[in-house]
């Protein structure tokens, strides 16, 4: 009876681990990107994650949010306007849907995934622009198979926040498999240490991540981190990156409605 | 000598007043110290040469028209977001579209509200 009544409290702590104690409705994070030109970063764009409650007759959803839009001194040059959605479960961050429709510069794609995670399937639509179709758009239909805990980049974003960093020693990573353009990539995490960190919001204490993408030459060198909050709400709060074409940063604007 | 400084400020202050007009406005402090090097060069070479010294005057006047443009980008620009209103209406027409598809997804079990 002791045995099993250990057991019970192992399990039940076990699962409220397991929960999301990072985010809620209502958050929203606000950042600049930057990138380097001729040595110089430059303030090209503003990106926003935001989270908001969705209500289907059979469930209660969260709908992540992303936005990229650039600055308008830049908007003749080269506008964007990226619009990325996930509607994933409040407790396990698991997607039901997902949703990317990129306007870069005249160039036009829009991705839809339509999981079904009974049968490890995704129902996905690419859609671009052709000036060969009527309607002014090539669709793709396709189904792709996916292996369990495959999420979309948003949905990955979100449930790194979950995790217990706190927990984690120096040099322990962890792998995700995020499906991107219909195939499956593996990005791992590699805990670097903490940091403190002068932010827009003041000096904050972070966690220092190292990010590689597995198989995938996207992104370049080993100079690709990302820096959490060393709080409850595990924010994002500052990212490098070096891609083929330059490296970038995304800084910490304005953060609001946080769970703690 | 005399000719290439003044080839080679005419070029860098031309690039100091274009890069001044776009964006990237903050580089052309780069050519325009340049020009301003090159521009003195040629100048004083001409001097020497007892050449005229009308193609410097150029130079110059073009780099002071590139550093007040630069500054005035620096002190004023904003770094504000453009017209958002039709990205607003994609991200509404989207949501509508998303509330009838989520009607007919399958939830698993564990994620189903208590």
């Amino acid at each position: 009876m002791q045995r099993l009544l250990i057991a019970l409290l192992l399990l039940t702590s076990l699962s409220i681990e397991a929960q999301n104690n990072a985010f809620i409705a209502g958050e929203k994070l606000t950042f600049t990107a930057s990138y380097n030109m001729s040595g110089l970063m430059t303030d090209l764009a503003q990106v926003t994650m935001e989270t908001s409650e969705v209500k289907t007759s059979s469930a209660t959803l969260l709908r992540l949010k992303g936005t990229a839009t650039t600055y308008s001194k830049w908007d003749s040059f080269f506008k964007i306007r990226d619009l990325y959605e996930s509607y994933v479960s409040p407790k396990t961050v698991t997607p039901y849907l997902y949703k990317r429709e990129i306007n870069e510069g005249g160039y036009y794609k829009y991705v839809k995934y339509n999981y079904n995670h009974k049968t490890r399937t995704v129902k996905s639509v690419l859609r671009k622009k052709s000036k060969n179709f009527e309607s002014g758009f090539w669709d793709r239909n396709s189904t792709v198979t996916i292996t369990a805990g495959t999420r979309d980049i948003m949905a990955t974003l979100y449930q790194l926040r979950t995790l217990d960093i706190h927990k984690a020693p120096v040099g322990a990573s962890d792998t995700f498999t995020v499906l991107f353009d219909n195939k499956e990539t593996k990005f791992s995490f590699t805990m670097m240490g903490k940091e403190t960190l002068n932010t827009a919001l003041g000096k904050m204490q972070c966690y220092k991540l190292k990010l590689n993408v597995i198989g995938n030459d996207v992104l370049k060198g080993n100079s690709n981190f990302l820096w959490l909050s060393a709080d409850q709400n595990k924010i994002p709060v500052f990212a490098k990156f070096k891609v083929a074409v330059g490296s970038g940063e995304l800084r910490i604007k304005d953060v609001s409605g946080l769970k703690n | 000598m005399r000719l290439t400084f003044i080839i080679l400020g005419l070029i860098t202050s031309i690039l100091a007043v274009i890069l001044a007009i776009l964006p990237l406005y903050i580089l052309s402090f780069i050519p325009a110290i340049l020009a301003i090097l090159f521009g003195l060069l040629g100048f004083f070479k001409s001097k020497k040469a007892h050449k005229p010294t009308h193609t410097t005057q150029l130079i110059f006047l073009l780099t002071i028209i590139a550093f007040a443009i630069a500054t005035y980008q620096t002190v004023y620009s904003t770094t504000e977001v453009g017209d958002t209103e039709q990205l607003e209406l994609r991200e509404e027409s989207s949501l509508e579209d998303s509330m009838n598809e989520l009607e007919d997804i399958e939830i698993i079990d564990s994620d189903i509200a208590d």
